[in-house]
């Protein structure tokens, strides 16, 4: 096993604090641990959300959730692993033994969430040290520094011909997205309106076109956002500043409301709007992370007289040893697209850029790109 | 049968546990969360708060009852027996406020200073309970 190490990390050193990029320390991987140095990594909205403090992770924290690169060193009991793999890294590392993993939801692993909560391992401990005290690595992941030891589960190799800066947006914004649209009660020729297209609502687009969705209207107030929404499948781009979001959905489902209405801001008004946007017998479904202790006001006489439901997708219901394969091959087979939602790519040294932009410019992902790699992230597409 | 009869047995129990936490190695906790934080109590009816005080002063915290007449910062709505077993270290909180057993009001990031000293701070009011003669309540209220 190999000493700690010094990497540089983009820190969050506390809520509402600019971003340091700075020199940590990373502990050598332990059992059950590998040992990434990442070449990609993305930028979600979560991010930001914890910079803002309204999704309350402790700090100091080193922000990103989903990445790319390459094993360096693995720790004891990794058996799928070796150095020198390419793989992606997600942020639910399903512990497999708890009732909610095995009873079927892996996304609401039990340890996962705690140690996503408290910032530390299940023993108490952290891989990550700055000025000789803990420091919380993002939901198990910390992705925007030059390596991460993170635990095997939220591994996944990756084939060769899928680029890193693709394989980043795997770890999140498209389990998430994709599989919200994958594991709802959406059928083939279903209405489909998604509220707020940034990274992970275009995956949702792109979800509900692979699921066989008819007609998908996408509503944001981004412009840019709403040119990639008709990119990834959307048939109708509503802009919410310009018309009002639900007279427009009624307009375009003849006064009936869609099959599927998505929520993926985490906003309690739009999820309001989107149990609204439903039809009769319709679900709505929220995506979006509002903040730990927002509340949100809906019609009850609509559930029972209309049998509307309101329901939640945490990370898409995804598994990702089980759905990233999947996404690689929806990928290849050209039915997924992944390089059209990367709009712009910053340095490590850039990631308060990289922030700002997203909070007041978002627009579908953006990356963190790590230049220590032995391979440079190719942009190459080869999916749609 | 609810721990807390009436608003004067939270006060006299819970009240007597935060007046022992002003003296505590953590009490400085309330500088980091940067106001006042209240707690309002349903079942009984009634509310606490800790209300910071200058670094000068001898704790870093008073207790005050009732209706505030400062700033709050921070409030938590709770009835008296999840407050209890939240003390006792028996409510995951997260999970209390996505069920709104707990009510939170104001910047939820704030009270994250005080999280990570919670499991330092739930065997005080068990040693306290047993203290002030009530070590039977630290079996009680549904865990």
């Amino acid at each position: 096993m190999s000493a700690s190490r010094l990497i540089r990390a983009a820190i969050l050193p506390d809520y509402d604090q600019p971003i340091e990029v700075t020199t940590v320390t990373l502990d050598a991987p332990q059992h059950g641990e590998v040992l990434v140095r990442l070449v990609a990594a993305g930028v979600c909205h979560s991010d930001g959300h914890v910079v803002t403090g309204h999704l309350p992770l402790p700090t100091p924290i080193v922000l990103g959730h989903e990445g790319a690169g390459v094993v360096e060193e693995v720790g004891m009991g990794v058996t799928h692993l070796r150095p020198g793999d390419r793989v992606m890294v997600s942020w639910i590392p399903a512990c497999g033994h708890c009732w909610w993993c095995v009873n079927g939801q892996p996304e609401l692993c039990e340890q996962a969430n705690t140690s996503a909560v408290s910032g530390e391992r299940p023993d108490g401990s952290t891989r990550l040290h700055w000025h000789n005290a803990p420091l919380y690595p993002f939901s198990s992941a910390g992705t925007w520094a030059e390596a991460a030891v993170v635990p095997a589960t939220s591994v996944v190799p990756i084939p060769d011909h899928l680029p890193y800066a693709e394989a980043a947006l795997l770890g999140c914004a498209v389990q998430t997205g994709v599989g919200a649209a994958l594991r709802s009660p959406l059928r083939p020729g279903d209405t489909v309106a998604v509220i707020g297209c940034g990274g992970v609502g275009l995956n949702i687009i792109q979800g509900a076109r692979i699921r066989g969705a008819s007609t998908i209207l996408a509503v944001d107030p981004a412009a840019e956002n709403r040119e990639l929404a008709l990119i990834m499948g959307a048939h109708h781009a509503i802009n919410p500043a310009q018309e009002d979001a639900l007279t427009a959905v009624l307009d375009l489902t003849d006064d009936r409301g869609v099959d599927v209405a998505f929520e993926a801001v985490g906003q309690p008004e739009l999820i309001a709007l989107a149990f609204a946007a439903a039809r009769r017998g319709g679900t709505a479904i929220a995506v979006g992370v509002p903040t730990p202790n927002a509340t949100v006001s809906v019609n009850a006489f609509a559930f029972a007289s209309q049998e509307k439901t309101l329901t939640g997708s945490w990370f898409g219901g995804s598994y990702a040893p089980r759905d990233v394969p999947r996404l690689i091959a929806l990928w290849e087979r050209q039915q997924l697209q992944l390089t059209s939602l990367i709009r712009r790519q910053y340095s490590l040294d850039a990631a308060g850029e990289a922030l700002y932009q997203l909070l007041h410019h978002p627009a579908g992902r953006n990356l963190i790109t790590l230049h220590s790699s032995p391979v440079p992230p190719d942009i190459s597409e080869k999916g749609a | 049968m609810p721990i807390f009869d009436t608003p004067e047995a939270l006060e006299t129990i819970l009240g007597g546990f935060f007046e022992r936490l002003r003296f505590v190695e953590q009490a400085y906790l309330i500088y980091q969360i940067g106001g006042t934080m209240e707690f309002v109590f349903r079942k009984p009816d009634t509310r606490i708060r800790w209300v910071p005080q200058p670094k000068t002063a001898a704790t870093p915290f008073t207790v005050a009852y009732g209706v505030p007449t400062e700033p709050v910062l921070l409030t938590f709505e709770q009835d008296g027996d999840t407050a209890h077993r939240f003390w006792l270290g028996r409510v995951n909180l997260q999970q209390a406020l996505a069920r709104q057993q707990v009510v939170a009001r104001g910047p939820l990031s704030r009270a994250m200073k005080l999280i990570p000293h919670l499991d330092e701070i739930y065997p005080l009011y068990a040693h306290y309970l047993e203290d002030v003669g009530h070590a039977e309540w630290i079996g009680g209220a549904r865990s």
